[in-house]
């Protein structure tokens, strides 16, 4: 198994990868699209809000750890880089690396205790994970504490991370992002790691009687998945000029790792993409053209939806997919493969 | 029948076809303005009410009102008949959603300027959409004294800020240690943990300090909290002489209530503007609300002596809302009815020019407590008044400065157990 991975071949999944990237490099080229347009929010929002599933789905799909404490690491991230520019007047790229560094030993910490519980416990743990990091980062004055930081108005360009006249930086800003997460994710499904992962996923006692080091597994699925969330923080952050707890660590957030990726297809490589094609698009048009119909419209028919998508089918759109008979790229289940 | 439904659906078709031509056609002459309000979450009502505020003010612009003394009322739009198009937006509380609808607003909609947001944390990323777009902002009510001190060129804010806030309310503590032998020497802060509340506990602090008081209590809770009994417990065991309050809506309510519980009260409690100045608050306390203070820029009773041309337009607003204008909501009104004068007057919508005059004129204000409006640096309306009116049975009585005073302040306050 090993010697076939070392010298794996290209797969479908990685031909339409590589297209998918290929048409979403060349979208700002097509005059019109991308500018500074609302259309353009939207896409950056969807490949946000898909990276941000697709670091939460390395440790919640592959390994089966539900974590409902993402926005923590989230919020780290976006306190790197908005510490970096706002408090130190720096730029904003060795917040976003050490953001990024400090999320992922901060998941260790948390982790390790926490990994001792199983199932909904260890969901339970990460749900008052976020509420003790809200609190402390509220009254943590050297973080800005209720008042949050707010970014001065900086040039535009890749050196500050923002951009005002256009969002094709913003735009190829997001898509480098999703490309990173979503290269990082395909790589640990097809190495040893993503098939430990899976493992374990399936039955923790099996796979640790066959040899797998199931805390080291999912304490490294841990770190590379807070590392990754953190990095979509600092772009967070850049994107609304603005952090303060609420925005970034609250369950609220940690909720739109969740449901995006639940959406999709959790444990899939595909669905993040998808969930957050489908969700993004129609939480902001429904808030921006439903608003005038009254308070709160847009917002009852987007959880109509919501709920019919889940009691129809709870395995999310690769599960409607899957129904249709569409080939989903779903992996079989590791006993069968080997 | 499938033809029929397919004619059917055809002439459907057409007909919203022609009517957004229509539309388009009749939208020529038109001016739109983003009003951009937390219209769901918890400070709907707050943003319905000030989002009604603004619809009221375009009302009186776009249409004839000769009844009305106020600015632009007996005319028909501005600059020769243009009318004032609103487009609404929610913020949803959130600074993330106002920054990208205040995006959506200018880039998608196309307006010419926004009027907002209610929360100052969702006020200062949309205000740096417009400020980087070279746009006018115009705000309300938003308090946070760090919104007018960030150099912006196009921000325009018409409440007083929290620091002018605090300031009066230390001046008052000592008029009363002065005048009403109120021998307070301590001062204790209840706030919720937000933008809003942070901002205000600490100019509030600093002004006490400043003024020689000690700073006896720092409490601080989370909006929307179910229960504050430990929080009120902490500022008993304290025992501040006096409390300034940032709480809003249903969390000033929940305090006042916990503080009966706990049989509980310092000699004098002032509350923000923001929050106290909310007519359903007065309804739902009732006569416990009595001799609760706080800074109010309006009221129907301040508007009956002090601003009697508003009582018209606010009969225009309250069919919409059913209420009367509070402090926030006003500000709003004022906001539209200022950017409209100063299109008016520099007779362009050239934004550079547009500012300038806003940024140089003294403008009539008949909704402004003081009825003049004039901007000083960072944009902060420099006429901006409020004064402290104490409840006494569910209506905001007046009691500071002196010139304004109508009663004397019931200091301290009766106990609970001697009401």
């Amino acid at each position: 198994m090993v010697r076939n991975m070392k010298t794996r071949k290209l797969e479908t999944k990685d031909f339409i990868w590589i297209g998918l990237i290929g048409i979403l490099a060349a979208l700002p080229l097509v005059p019109g699209l991308i500018g500074n347009s609302f259309r353009a929010h939207v896409l950056i929002l969807i490949l946000l809000y898909a990276s941000m599933a697709q670091s939460w789905n390395i440790v919640s799909g592959y390994a089966g750890q539900v974590s409902f404490g993402h926005s923590v690491f989230f919020g780290i991230g976006a306190y790197g880089a908005g510490m970096a520019v706002v408090t130190y007047g720096l730029t904003p790229w060795p917040g976003l690396l050490a953001g990024a560094v400090l999320a992922a030993l901060v998941s260790l910490l948390i982790s390790y205790p926490c990994f001792k519980l199983k199932g909904h416990y260890f969901a339970i743990a990460t749900f008052a994970i976020v509420e003790i990091f809200n609190r402390l980062f509220m009254v943590w004055d050297w973080v800005g504490g209720a008042l949050g930081l707010d970014y001065p108005i900086l040039p535009d360009g890749w050196k500050n991370f923002v951009w005002s006249e256009t969002k094709v930086g913003f735009y190829y800003g997001a898509l480098g992002l999703f490309i990173l997460i979503f290269g990082v994710v395909r790589w640990i499904e097809t190495h040893r790691l993503g098939y430990y992962l899976r493992a374990v996923r399936e039955g923790q006692e099996t796979a640790e009687s066959l040899g797998v080091n199931s805390s080291a597994v999912k304490l490294s699925a841990m770190a590379f998945s807070a590392f990754l969330a953190a990095l979509c923080g600092g772009f967070f952050v850049q994107y609304n000029y603005r952090v303060d707890p609420p925005m970034v660590m609250s369950l609220d957030m940690s909720m739109k790792f969740v449901l995006i990726t639940i959406l999709g297809g959790v444990g899939n490589f595909w669905g993040p993409l998808l969930g957050a094609a489908i969700l993004v698009p129609l939480q902001e048009y429904s808030r921006a053209y439903l608003t005038s119909l009254g308070s709160g419209v847009d917002l009852i028919i987007f959880g109509i939806i919501i709920m019919l998508m889940m009691i129809r089918q709870p395995k999310g759109i690769m599960g409607i997919l899957q129904d249709l008979g569409i080939k989903t790229g779903q992996r079989k289940p590791e006993r069968e493969e080997n | 029948m499938q033809k029929r439904k397919f004619l059917s659906f055809v002439s459907l078709l057409v007909f919203v076809l022609l009517l957004s031509a229509g539309s388009a056609l009749a939208a020529e002459n038109v001016l739109k303005l983003g009003v951009l309000f937390p219209l769901t979450g918890p400070c709907a009502t707050a943003g319905q009410r000030c989002v009604a505020a603004v619809e009221t003010a375009a009302e009186v612009i776009n249409n004839k009102h000769p009844e009305l003394d106020v600015p632009l009322a007996k005319q028909e739009g501005i600059l020769k008949g243009m009318k004032i198009q609103l487009v609404v937006a929610d913020t949803q509380g959130k600074p993330d959603v106002a920054k990208s609808e205040a995006e959506r607003l200018l880039n998608q909609e196309g307006v010419y300027a926004i009027i907002g947001s209610y929360n100052s944390s969702a006020s200062k990323p949309a205000s740096a959409v417009t400020e980087r777009a070279k746009k006018l902002f115009m705000c309300g009510c938003s308090s946070s004294a760090a919104l007018t001190e960030r150099d912006f060129k196009y921000f325009f804010r018409l409440a007083p800020t929290d620091k002018t806030e605090s300031k009066e309310f230390v001046e008052y503590i000592e008029w009363l240690n002065k005048n009403q032998k109120a021998g307070i020497k301590t001062i204790g802060l209840i706030y919720e943990n937000t933008e809003f509340g942070k901002h205000a506990a600490d100019e509030g602090k600093a002004a006490a300090k400043a003024a020689g008081f000690e700073v006896v209590a720092d409490v601080a809770f989370n909006p929307g909290a179910t229960n504050l009994n430990s929080e009120v417990q902490t500022l008993k065991a304290k025992n501040p002489d006096a409390v300034f309050g940032a709480c809003l809506g249903g969390d000033y309510t929940l305090w006042v209530r916990t503080m009966k519980q706990m049989n509980w009260l310092p000699k004098v409690a002032l509350n923000y503007c923001t929050g106290y100045q909310d007519p359903k608050i007065a309804q739902q306390l009732a006569a416990d609300g009595n001799f609760f203070m706080g800074g109010t820029g309006y009221s129907p009773e301040i508007g009956a002596k002090y601003m009697k041309k508003v009582a018209a337009v606010e009969k225009i607003y309250s069919k919409k809302v059913g209420v009367p204008f509070d402090s926030d909501s006003i500000q709003e009104a004022v906001a539209l009815f200022i950017l409209a004068q100063a299109i008016e007057k520099a007779g362009t919508l050239d934004v550079d020019k547009v500012a300038e005059v806003i940024r140089t004129t003294t403008f009539d204000s008949p909704l402004s407590l003081g009825g003049k409006v004039a901007f000083g640096p960072g944009g902060q309306n420099m006429k901006a008044t409020s004064i402290i009116t104490q409840l006494h049975d569910g209506k905001y009585v007046p009691v500071y400065p002196p010139s304004y005073a109508e009663t004397k302040a019931t200091v301290p306050m009766t106990p609970w157990d001697k009401r």
